[in-house]
């Protein structure tokens, strides 16, 4: 078949399913609210979604912390589930990158973190799926995951051609997700150096305004 | 540009509704999802809002379901329409596929419209991105205050001010009653998609 004809029929399959979807025989669903909030009780991962989204929008301090409480939370509620604790591990193995590299994050791991949140919505939300269904998401989303990693190696290779050591080059990647594994050691060690400078900063704020204070009195 | 999983099959499209502040977006947002939404069996999300107006934003996700062997998802989003919400409203276009423009169509708003499609195409310039290359839908909100005697400025006026360099797709509608909000919805979609055939073929 010509990809003319394929298109064809790919567009009368769509304007067909449109026309399914939206029709307008029926009255507004009188029950519908103008919006419902995240979270709704047979849905455990609301809070997640709303962070998520929040990421994807802009992000912030808040918005991270607020994203790896609820990864905590939920990795502690899914402990038993291998599969759901694989997807918690790599979203917050994501959250972690977006947290060290902020304005530098690669733009594919949006991508990445929506639609590794999809899939994991998809199998909380449905008990009944067979296990090789969930644990065939679970590969796909490992393979986007590696592919995610790969290109940011990539990048940070590029825009460094001469790396001082391995370290420094990985730094910057989300690590690879391992179960039971903790935050990556060097974002840790990043972390670590943030707050170090950032106590240091305050308590040569701190120490300014007491001197200040101590000559006025 | 969609994202398109040729592994799983899965194709992501994200569609904004842009346009002047209570030109309607919300609206036409809330009639998708209380009139199709046994249907399109999805949430409504709407994030930080201050009293009726969107500070932050509305999403609405829903499956279309397979199509030529395709799981095609798509992602609804408003934008804030005041001025000052420019920073959000250039995030909210980050990655967007296709755009449904909701002018008011109220004479007093003649002003606030080609504002709006401005600071549309200049946001969208910020992404290396124009409405000569991107699917998008005109939608002329309002309509139905022609009843109660309000002014409204005549389709004509309308294309001459907005459309006249682009020759977009347009409908005229009334958001609150819902006319012509799924025909606005079809027409983008079906847009979009067709943008990608390439991806699919």
């Amino acid at each position: 078949m010509s990809n003319t004809s394929k298109f064809e029929t790919l567009s009368s399959e769509l304007e067909s399913r449109l026309d399914d979807l939206f029709r307008e025989d029926a009255p507004p669903a009188a029950s519908a609210a103008p919006a419902r909030p995240a979270t709704t009780p047979d849905n455990p991962l609301g809070e997640l979604k709303k962070t998520v989204l929040s990421i994807d929008w802009e992000i912030t301090p808040e918005t991270i912390d607020s994203f790896q409480d609820h990864i905590r939370l939920l990795k502690e509620a899914f402990q038993r589930d291998k599969i759901i604790s694989m997807f918690l591990q790599i979203l917050g193995s994501l959250g972690q990158y977006i947290k060290t590299s902020r304005n530098n994050v690669h733009p594919s791991t949006f991508t990445v973190l929506n639609s590794v949140f999809a899939r994991l919505e998809e199998i909380v939300t449905s008990p009944t799926m067979p296990a090789p269904a969930r644990k065939k998401l679970l590969q796909a989303e490992m393979a986007l995951y590696q592919d995610l990693r790969d290109k940011i190696l990539k990048r940070r290779a590029s825009a460094q051609p001469r790396p001082a050591g391995k370290a420094a080059v990985t730094a910057a990647a989300p690590a690879a997700p391992a179960p039971g594994a903790g935050a990556p050691p060097e974002a840790l060690a990043q972390a670590i150096e943030e707050l170090k400078v950032f106590i240091r900063s305050e308590l040569k704020t701190l120490k300014e305004e007491l001197g200040i204070s101590a000559r006025r009195t | 540009m969609a994202f398109v999983n040729l592994k799983t099959k899965v194709i992501q499209v994200k569609i904004v509704y842009y346009g002047p502040g209570r030109g309607g977006k919300t609206t036409n947002l809330e009639y998708i999802y209380r009139k199709f939404q046994q249907r399109i069996n999805s949430e409504m999300v709407t994030v930080k809002t201050h009293g009726d107006r969107t500070l932050f934003f509305d999403f609405l996700p829903f499956d279309i379901g397979m199509v030529n062997g395709y799981n095609i998802k798509i992602q609804l989003y408003t934008v804030p329409g005041q001025v000052k919400y420019n920073a959000t409203r250039r995030l909210v276009l980050r990655g967007v596929d296709g755009v449904v423009f909701v002018a008011d169509a109220m004479a007093v708003c003649r002003g606030k419209n080609m504002q709006s499609l401005e600071n549309l195409q200049e946001n969208l310039a910020s992404y290396k991105k124009n409405l000569n290359a991107l699917p998008w839908v005109l939608q002329y909100n309002k309509m139905d205050l022609l009843e109660q005697g309000i002014p409204l400025l005549p389709v004509e006026m309308l294309e001459q001010d907005l459309n006249r360099e682009f020759h977009a797709p347009h409908f005229t509608a009334s958001a609150v009653k819902g006319t012509n909000v799924a025909a606005t919805l079809k027409k983008i979609i079906s847009l979009t998609i067709a943008s990608i055939k390439k991806e699919l073929l």
